[in-house]
């Protein structure tokens, strides 16, 4: 029985056009010997595809009327994996390359808000494949590239050998201000061990435990206002769990929309669990995911990844969460 | 004289189940549909399997991965898949491909008097009788669901946003009207009286338009998404799954507008997962999420009776032969039962 109620995991591969991702797709089809991967294209490229299991699909983002303002999901996909989970075989993976333009939150709000598509499957990770002679100039560009880096867990920076060094380290440092936790693999021709990118259960709350506090920016350039950037807190004072559900709940509802994701670990008063989140927009899977270790300090860690952060007085919003 | 069964729970099984014939394919059942007293069967293989007098066919191949969907044309089984092919195959099992469209999946069949149509991503094609060529009718996304109204001259097309409503004219050239409402709309039905439209959203609600004035409303208060409902004893109610109960809408009179629904409980408090309307009778047949099936009539709930027992996967197909002799029910975990609906003892 615990066989088939397991959830399918699914990767979803983003990037720009040129970037790499029928490349890496095709080098996870050929090097997976023996696995059953069915693949959702959403554009034909001049690559094919090495699969004996590629449906095509158009991006479909459809709003939801559950009074969230900036819910929306991805059409085509319920209806694929939906239709996925009633084959016979059991596919090991499910592998999403979305065109070049896509933004990838519908993506991840679809897990959240299709109960049929959260029974079945599950988001494993969203892996953005970047070309790294173009990236710079393709985030100042377009808002979809900034998004795919924002919501990437792996950044496949593609391409290097295309710059020198100090090129390199621009194109990370931008990164890197853009998503602090993204993990960044340095490829050309999308050479990377499989095990880096498939496989990372990226969305399950139990990965959030292993967001580090050592990325705290403080020194943010000025920065155009709708550029994404990140932010994070961290307190050794525990928070007033009433205090920060309103602190938070009001700032998700109101600024949802510029919140592209949130990830934390929160020590609250009075409570021997950790609780810990991460969200989408305005979506939010949050849960008390067992004791503190034992020996080691309580803290809460907040991270936040959007645009106009700086408006949203987060530090102020923050610090008066925490218990008197 | 009959046996004490409390002390064999393996022999627990109804009396539809013991005069039954039960199969374990291990195969998701994707969809079923009555063909005279016969009823073909799709499977999540790809395959169709036509069982008569309590007896399955060999296992016809159809399609590469999974049978999306089915109807009838006649006494031929129309189906389509994953892999691209719209077919139709006959009760002996001869197939032979209407069309095919690559990558692109085959979501939705249906058919009218020889007119034969199929939906593969946002285009609907229509092969009228003795044509070869289809007739395509482009929409603005994937399309949800397809239906015909009973006379074949209108067939309705949801989509995200609303419904196409296509209208053939005696010229035989077909029009369209729109009818919006924010969201995705999914399966779409007619009622058998041709007065309302009804189609499920992905939100966990129905909608429904009154085909001569156009006024609309929702139909909301459902747990889950409802994948299943139908229209009972000609156009008096309107059987829905997606909540614990199988809730039945009043669509006679003015309609269910202000009006509640009736809804009927089951034992085991599981959600509906599929509704399928007993022929000729203001009575449903239900199947749950934990497999169990019951026979119910919707103005006297105290009449239902239980048809089949759990099997803990997820009623995914129920239908009744032409002659309301025998049903068929079909789970995701492909799982089987053909029985006979009255006592052939007693009869």
């Amino acid at each position: 029985m615990e066989e088939t109620n397991k959830q399918v995991p699914v990767t979803v591969l983003t990037g720009f056009l040129g970037a790499g991702k029928t490349t890496l797709l095709n080098r996870i089809l050929t090097e997976q010997h023996g696995k059953k991967y069915a693949v959702i294209v959403n554009e034909f490229g001049e690559q094919g595809i090495d699969n004996d299991l590629v449906v095509d699909a158009d991006e479909e983002v459809f709003e939801m009327n559950n009074g969230c303002i900036c819910c929306t999901v991805r059409g085509d996909l319920i209806r694929i994996l939906s239709g996925l989970m009633k084959r016979a075989d059991k596919l090991d993976a499910i592998i999403v390359e979305t065109t070049g333009l896509a933004d990838p939150a519908p993506v991840a709000q679809t897990f959240f808000v299709d109960q049929d598509v959260a029974d079945r499957t599950k988001l494993d990770a969203i892996v953005t494949v970047a070309d790294a002679v173009h990236l710079s100039t393709q985030l100042t560009d377009h808002h979809e590239a900034e998004e795919q880096i924002a919501f990437a867990d792996v950044v496949l920076l593609n391409k290097i050998d295309l710059v020198d060094e100090s090129g390199l380290e621009v194109v990370k440092e931008r990164i890197k201000k853009i998503n602090p936790f993204a993990k960044i693999i340095n490829t050309t021709k999308c050479g990377v061990s499989l095990n880096e990118i498939l496989n990372l259960d990226a969305f399950s709350l139990k990965r959030v435990l292993d967001v580090e506090p050592d990325f705290l920016t403080s020194d943010h350039d000025h920065e155009h206002d709708d550029d994404v950037t990140s932010l994070s807190f961290v307190s050794d004072t525990p928070l007033d769990m009433e205090k920060f559900q309103d602190w938070f709940s009001k700032l998700l509802q109101t600024k949802g929309q510029d919140i592209l994701r949130t990830k934390g670990i929160l020590d609250f008063t009075g409570e021997s669990d950790r609780y810990v989140f991460q969200g989408v927009h305005m979506l939010m899977d949050a849960s008390p995911m067992g004791k503190w270790p034992e020996g080691k300090e309580r803290s809460s860690r907040l991270v936040f990844i959007g645009r106009n952060l700086e408006s949203m007085n987060l530090k102020e919003g923050f610090e008066n969460c925490k218990s008197a | 004289m009959k046996a004490d069964t409390s002390q064999f729970p393996e022999l627990d099984k109804t009396k539809f189940e013991q005069r039954g014939t039960e199969f374990k394919f291990g195969i998701p059942v994707t969809n079923a549909v009555t063909v005279g007293n016969s009823i073909a069967v799709g499977f999540g293989d790809g395959t169709v399997r036509i069982f008569t007098s309590g007896e399955s066919s060999e296992p016809i191949k159809a399609h590469k991965g999974i049978v999306l969907c089915m109807s009838k044309d006649g006494d031929n089984i129309l189906t389509g898949g994953d892999d691209g092919r719209f077919l139709n195959i006959s009760l002996d099992g001869k197939i032979s491909e209407i069309g095919s469209f690559g990558t692109r999946w085959v979501d939705h069949v249906t058919a009218n008097n020889g007119s034969l149509v199929c939906s593969s991503g946002n285009i609907v094609y229509l092969w009228s009788p003795n044509h070869k060529e289809p007739k395509l009718f482009e929409h603005n996304s994937t399309i949800g669901g397809i239906a015909f109204d009973a006379k074949g001259r209108k067939l309705a097309v949801s989509r995200y946003g609303g419904v196409t409503l296509w209208k053939k004219d005696y010229s035989n050239k077909w029009n369209s009207s729109e009818l919006n409402w924010k969201g995705s709309h999914n399966k779409v039905i007619f009622s058998p009286d041709g007065k309302y439209l009804v189609t499920s959203m992905q939100e966990n609600q129905l909608h429904f338009w009154r085909l001569k004035d156009k006024i609309d409303s929702a139909m909301s208060g459902y747990g889950a998404k409802i994948k299943s409902f139908a229209f009972v004893d000609d156009s008096k109610y309107l059987a829905t799954s997606g909540a614990k109960e199988a809730v039945c809408w009043p669509f006679d009179g003015d309609g269910p507008v202000g009006r509640e629904p009736i809804c009927l409980p089951y034992v085991g408090n599981k959600l509906v997962t599929f509704v399928e309307p007993f022929p000729n009778e203001n009575a449903i047949l239900t199947g749950l999420s934990d497999g169990s099936v019951f026979l119910s009539e919707i103005e006297k709930a105290s009449n239902t009776i239980i048809i089949r027992s759990f099997t803990e996967f997820e009623v995914s197909a129920i239908a009744v032969t032409k002659d309301c002799s025998h049903l068929l029910i079909g789970d995701m975990g492909g799982n089987i039962l053909w029985t006979s609906i009255w006592d052939e003892k007693k009869k």
